[in-house]
């Protein structure tokens, strides 16, 4: 009895220790196998350098947890390309199927809803983590010489992100994100000169259709993440360059400086995982509701907005009226032109209290009206035609006399001149 | 001058109306009468009797090949037919059957308008009364299926209201106003009006347009059922049926009203009931107990309604839902149904069904809830890495700190 279990037991430590033998050997190959190609390509580009180099950075003491605001929105950005590429796996962009992938996406796909939902609030966020980035290296006049170049492509870069959130906003293909991208073409399509035919590229067909959300698509994964990765790359090439500005108070700038490892790559990790965690929330606790399948032949009761710059939208329209919306518009286009005028050497908030009062105009009252607009409960696309009243006068009435004037059939729906009200 | 029109006139320009058919602007037999009447010409166009050859002279006489007032209206001429005038100057081609069935229109307008009061009223020599012209228009005159008709179904309440909402008019007929109010509040005013519903009746749809009469009061029923036949039947076979058939009971509007038509609220079934019953009496009774049974299947229907709202948001196919949803409905629309012929056993058959459909439905949102609240529970492990996380950066951070002391 004991003697085929001994050879069992003979016969596995053999097949154990051939194993151990044979993976050491595997991974002594792949080893070597690295360090014959790695030699050769070290000896070209010196990656071991420059990874030295990276690791024994130093950065100015006064960079604090207000520096973080960047490093916040590329963390987003990462974000949204590990979820988008995960959305991409399921997501299909034509008229029929995009809905129901969606509906798939959210209810059978495992962690769907995660996915879908950190999707959609990092676009968001990311919105807010970019601005409030502005905000410092406007605050911190870190965007004076020789650093203008830089905040040009900041904000080429800010732009990028609208565009990436006005692409992507229409691919659920429910009856929010059909009516309001058609809303917003409308009043595109009314700008003088460029707005009809930028508006008949991107849509692509008389009223949004698959044709617009075959274009949208294609802008949103394939056009804009190119153009992106190039301004990063030369976003964060033009920092290393130039370095971090220097603080607005000159007695900081006596701070010893602070190593880039472990300190600040452990101060990052940190308020990365905070971040991550805050958006995993936000994405969990308020998933993004879905409307009811696009329909173009009959708007909505109600738009529901699901990005950051649609309510800050809805919200100044609604409360301060469609001036209001053009105004703050201008504010922040101003604030965004302003830097390349702004050339003097004075560094201290003090001494610049109109630039500071109206900045922080603008970057209080887009989070104030995000909050605002997001209680909104924007009206249906356009007035449903109206019956016609012939409501009598009194005592008898006035109608006009026979035959002189046909009673008009019903005039097809028109929309307000505003677009979302 | 009257060259200068000619050449206007004769030319086939391209400045006449694109109604205008290319015979009648070449048309010799009108030269004369359009040299004043270039209006009338302008509405005639526009009409369907300017396509099917008619012309001025079929109606009005006289001699349109003259250029002069004088020896124009000469003849039989008539400018302005009186009111007769004009119902028998229509019916000298309407009512000739022979001739209308190649246009396929019927051919007893005069003899239905005669039965009406309209017409009884017109032949008796009053002049308040409208003849055919009143509705149809004198020359602009159009089928019932063009927008722009005063007989168009849409446009047909205005047409009626140009005399029965003028009180002064009104009131010396003995006759009430406000009927073009009552009738867009109500059920068959929105289905005409904001839906666009061509099968909800316009005015004559329950009066008759030549012949028209309010219906007596035995007759209100077979108006009625004519479209709601299925209810028409459920009335005769319940208690309503008979004294509603021999014109005891003033028919549906024992419980509706005439114009401004409306469905009985589910909560308002037991009060409608008091109105003629005692309200301790079995009748008014089973009036509670039908109420009780209406309100929880509307209140169920809802609730199966807001449920598909709900898993809509939530993004959950619900094509099934949306099924049996329907069906439901189609229970429901059933119990109105039984509203009339007042059959408890049936009603509670159907209340149940709508019942068990909306409890499915819900059962499914429920479920959706607490899969959405489970996911909220991925935030226990999220945020215990974070703070961990967060944790050990400080200790190693105040290590450095203190290393680099």
């Amino acid at each position: 009895m004991t003697r085929p279990l001994a050879w069992l037991r003979q016969w596995l430590v053999q097949v154990w220790a051939d194993l151990r033998a044979s993976t050491d050997t595997g991974v002594l190959a792949v080893a070597r196998f690295i360090g014959l190609l790695y030699g050769p390509i070290d000896g070209q580009a010196r990656i071991d350098e420059a990874l030295r180099k990276a690791l024994r950075y130093r950065l100015p003491g006064h960079v604090g947890w207000r520096h973080a605001f960047g490093g916040v929105t590329y963390l987003l950005f990462i974000v949204l390309i590990v979820t988008g590429v995960l959305l991409s796996f399921y997501y299909r962009p034509s008229a029929q199927e995009a809905y129901p992938s969606i509906q798939f996406i959210v209810s059978q796909a495992p962690f769907g809803w995660l996915v879908r939902d950190l999707h959609v609030w990092s676009a968001s966020l990311i919105v807010v983590a970019a601005l409030a980035h502005m905000g410092r290296v406007f605050f911190d006049a870190a965007y004076k010489p020789p650093r203008e170049t830089n905040w040009l492509v900041g904000l080429l870069l800010l732009f990028l992100v609208l565009a990436f959130g006005s692409t992507g906003y229409l691919l659920p293909w429910d009856q929010w994100a059909y009516w309001t991208v058609t809303e917003v073409l409308d009043a595109l399509a009314g700008l003088p000169l460029i707005g009809g035919p930028v508006v008949a590229v991107l849509r692509g067909d008389a009223i949004v259709s698959g044709a617009t959300l075959s274009r949208f698509f294609a802008l949103h994964v394939i056009v804009l993440p190119w153009v992106a990765l190039v301004l990063l790359g030369y976003h964060f090439t033009l920092v290393r360059k130039h370095g971090i500005a220097p603080p607005k108070n000159p007695d900081e700038a006596s701070r010893p400086p602070v190593p880039f490892f472990p300190h600040h790559l452990l101060r990052s990790f940190s308020v990365s995982v905070v971040a991550l965690g805050l958006a995993i929330s936000v994405a969990a606790l308020f998933p993004r509701p879905v409307g009811h399948a696009a329909n173009p032949y009959e708007p909505p009761s109600e738009l529901v907005s699901t990005w950051a710059p649609v309510d800050v939208s809805l919200g100044l329209i609604r409360y301060l009226g469609a001036w209001g919306f053009a105004l703050f518009t201008l504010l922040g286009l101003s604030l965004a032109f302003l830097p390349l005028f702004d050339r003097s050497p004075e560094r201290r908030l003090r001494r610049r209290p109109a630039v500071a009062a109206l900045g922080l105009t603008f970057f209080a009252g887009f989070v104030a009206f995000w909050l605002i607009g997001h209680q909104v409960r924007s009206v249906a696309p356009g007035p449903r035609p109206e019956p016609e009243r012939v409501e009598p006068a009194e005592p008898g009435i006035t109608l006009p006399p026979a035959g002189t004037t046909p009673i008009r059939p019903a005039e097809p729906p028109t929309r307000p001149p505003g677009g979302l009200q | 001058m009257a060259a200068v029109l000619l050449s206007r006139v004769g030319a086939p320009t391209a400045s006449a109306a694109p109604a205008a058919s290319p015979a009648f602007q070449q048309d010799t037999a009108t030269y004369g009468c359009v040299i004043c009447h270039a209006d009338k010409r302008r509405a005639f166009q526009l009409g369907a009797h300017a396509e099917r050859g008619i012309r001025c002279d079929n109606c009005h006489g006289g001699n349109p090949r003259a250029f002069e007032v004088r020896t124009a209206h000469v003849g039989r001429f008539v400018g302005r037919p009186t009111k007769i005038g004009v119902a028998q100057l229509c019916a000298s081609c309407h009512s000739d059957p022979d001739r209308m069935r190649q246009y396929g229109l019927p051919a007893g307008q005069l003899a239905e308008l005669r039965t009406s009061r309209h017409g009884r009223l017109l032949f008796a020599g009053n002049t308040d009364v409208p003849t055919c012209t009143d509705c149809h228009d004198a020359h602009t005159i159009l089928p019932p299926e063009d927008a722009r008709s005063n007989v168009y179904p849409i446009n047909i309440p205005a047409t009626c209201a140009r005399c029965h909402e003028n009180r002064p008019l009104m009131a010396k007929y003995g006759l009430a106003t406000g009927q073009l109010a009552e009738l867009r509040s109500g059920a068959h005013g929105t289905a005409l009006f904001e839906h666009r519903n061509f099968a909800a009746p316009t005015c004559i749809g329950c009066h008759g347009s030549h012949a028209a009469l309010p219906p007596r009061v035995a007759e209100i029923v077979h108006v009625c059922d004519r479209c709601h036949a299925e209810l028409g039947r459920a009335l005769y076979g319940g208690p309503h049926g008979r004294p509603a058939l021999s014109g005891r009971l003033p028919g549906c509007l024992g419980c509706h009203t005439n114009h401004a038509t409306e469905r009985v609220p589910p909560d308002r079934i037991a009060a409608t009931c008091t109105r003629c019953h005692q309200p301790e009496s079995p009748a008014a009774q089973r009036g509670v107990e039908i109420q009780q049974r209406v309100v929880q299947a509307a209140e169920d229907l809802r609730a199966a309604g807001t449920a598909i709202e709900e898993l809509v948001r939530a993004g959950r196919p619900v094509t099934d839902e949306r099924f049996r949803y329907q069906t439901a409905l189609t229970s429901f629309q059933q119990i109105a149904e039984v509203q009339h012929s007042l059959d408890l056993e049936v009603l509670d058959d159907l209340a149940l069904r709508v019942g068990s459909i909306s409890r499915t439905i819900r059962s499914t949102e429920e479920t959706a809830a607490e899969q959405r609240w489970e996911h909220q529970l991925i935030l226990i492990p999220v945020w215990f890495l974070v703070l961990s996380a967060v944790v050990l950066v400080r200790f190693k951070l105040s290590e450095l700190r203190r290393q680099g002391e």
